[in-house]
């Protein structure tokens, strides 16, 4: 594993049954990074995040994050350690303000803060995704898009050092994706490694520094966006073979 | 309107403190039970309100302070000084049973701990230290009912004094976080294994105190008063009809469900009715007001607003 990469991936398979959802997938995610991820509906990528995140455990295969192996762990414990996910379908606490919900990811996150310091971290989180004016209305009484900027608000209160954001453009108008990719563009100027799930695919090259392309859960591109974009194996799995 | 409301909560504490001045005997002792009843439903809704596991073996820990303080006092050790050891006691017993029982969620974690307080009830029905189904009474010339009472209302006003602390504490939404949505909960850093564990250590030794005082004040238990599935029952049924999750909750479900059970045991004709009148109403919150009095109060918002208005 190169020494600058802060998660590498080792031969990460994972089975359901006998659905093989990932095959043996290796990468290596340098720090300060945007990582793009992409591939056809179904071709592994939640599979390959909830594998990252602790809610999965792989079937077969090696996890290191900041060095360490980080197979198994629960997922609080992998939070604590500074690596966090978002949801595809977001999963707010619904019954709790906006700034509640980022509350309590600055509360037990891997920032751990307490009383004032917490409130700070969570009125500057509410500036940088733009929720400020939000900040006391009910989760569940969000639109999509707001849910969608208090997934990432919330995972961003937990101070990771890396964040995996699964398809957080999804659902979104266009004046909404422009602000989304400036906030991941500010998510990975303020030091913070950026692992991104992502269906528009002209979102993702844009902000990628790397790509890597899944499908039927074997990698089949890894690389600069340019390239990956012109590799005829992803042309094929996008468009099919003529 | 946030005085008002403080003040509402200094006479709620201080009323049954000055009450023995102005009240007879067969008051108090209503009161006393209130007390017990706002204890229990309050301890309970920590676990159960708060963090949303519905736990039906309740009864377990009252039983557990219970006995601790019988058992000890009738080796002569002092009442009163026994009622932290049972408290230890019955945490300890809820980490042992919490530990397999948390890794069920929604109904299955309910089912199981119907499971552990009946097998609870069963044990100490057979083994002889308890007394058997027949029971054991204190050791004579123990009895002071206004400490008892004292120490019910005081022990009642420190736990709807810690809820109310949790509540609003870093831990409170955690526990929040868990009855929202637990793996979200998980996913930011929210430890809910451990959240519900000290949750529910912290109100199995609230009830283990309450049952040491029932102890002291009751001078007689037995396996099929303080393990009785019913308890464990009218322990859940309080703070659904006042409202889940919420502080005065609890004490508004203590309230009406005292008030009918001392009304209930009083009309020979309806005493044992009061199961189906308890299944009556639960059904009713259940269908019309999951959040209890507490959702109804909430609904009545703009009809206050003109009220204040005008």
């Amino acid at each position: 594993m190169p020494p600058e990469a802060i998660l590498s991936a080792r031969a990460i398979s994972k089975r359901f049954g006998g659905l093989l959802a990932l095959a043996s997938v290796d990468f290596d995610v340098m720090r300060g990074d945007i990582f793009g991820i992409i591939g056809p509906n179904g071709a592994g990528k939640t599979t390959l995040f909830s594998c990252i995140a602790g809610a999965l455990s792989p079937t077969s295969g090696e996890i290191f994050f900041r060095g360490e192996r980080m197979n198994g762990l629960p997922n609080h414990t992998v939070v604590k350690r500074g690596m966090v996910r978002t949801h595809q379908i977001v999963r707010p606490f619904r019954q709790m303000t906006v700034a509640e919900n980022i509350s309590v990811a600055a509360h037990f996150g891997a920032g751990r803060r307490r009383g004032a310091d917490a409130d700070r971290s969570v009125r500057d989180i509410l500036e940088r995704t733009a929720l400020a004016p939000d900040a006391s209305a009910l989760a569940g009484a969000l639109t999509i898009g707001q849910l969608k900027r208090l997934e990432i608000a919330r995972a961003m209160a937990t101070e990771p050092q890396v964040i995996c954001l699964d398809e957080v453009m999804g659902g979104l108008n266009p004046a909404e994706i422009v602000g989304a990719m400036a906030l991941i563009r500010s998510i990975r100027d303020s030091g913070i490694t950026v692992l991104m799930i992502e269906h528009h695919v002209h979102a993702v090259a844009g902000l990628s520094n790397r790509i890597m392309v899944l499908n039927f859960g074997q990698k089949i591109a890894e690389g600069p966006p340019q390239q990956v974009m012109n590799d005829p194996a992803v042309i094929t799995a996008y468009l099919g073979a003529d | 309107m946030k005085w008002i409301r403080a003040v509402l909560w200094a006479a709620a504490a201080i009323l049954p403190l000055i009450a023995p001045l102005f009240l007879d005997r067969g008051m108090l002792n209503d009161l006393w039970q209130l007390a017990l009843a706002v204890i229990l439903a309050s301890a309970w809704n920590l676990l159960g309100g708060f963090a949303g596991q519905v736990s039906l073996g309740y009864s377990a820990f009252l039983g557990i302070g219970a006995y601790t303080t019988l058992l000890l006092s009738l080796k002569g050790v002092e009442p009163f000084l026994t009622l932290p050891l049972g408290a230890v006691l019955a945490a300890a017993f809820s980490i042992i049973i919490g530990l397999p029982a948390f890794r069920l969620r929604g109904p299955f974690f309910t089912i199981a701990t119907i499971g552990v307080a009946e097998a609870v009830r069963v044990c100490a029905s057979s083994v002889s230290f308890t007394g058997g189904s027949s029971g054991l009474r204190m050791p004579t010339g123990s009895f002071n009912f206004n400490l008892n009472y004292f120490s019910m209302v005081i022990l009642a006003i420190a736990v709807v004094a810690t809820a109310a602390y949790v509540k609003s504490s870093p831990f409170g939404h955690g526990l929040a976080a868990i009855k929202q949505d637990i793996d979200a909960a998980e996913g930011v850093g929210v430890n809910s294994n451990r959240f519900k564990l000290a949750a529910h250590a912290l109100s199995a030794a609230m009830v283990a105190l309450a049952g040491g005082l029932y102890a002291i004040n009751f001078q007689y238990i037995a396996p099929t008063s303080v393990f009785d599935f019913r308890l464990s029952l009218s322990i859940v049924l309080m703070p659904i009809l006042g409202g889940l999750g919420t502080v005065i909750g609890p004490i508004l479900g203590a309230l009406i469900f005292s008030t009918l059970q001392i009304k209930l045991l009083s009309i020979p004709l309806l005493r044992d009715s009061f199961l189906f009148i308890y299944g009556g109403l639960l059904i009713i919150v259940m269908l019309y007001e999951p959040d209890g009095i507490v959702g109804v109060w909430r609904r009545l918002a703009p009809v206050r607003r003109i009220f204040n208005a005008s």
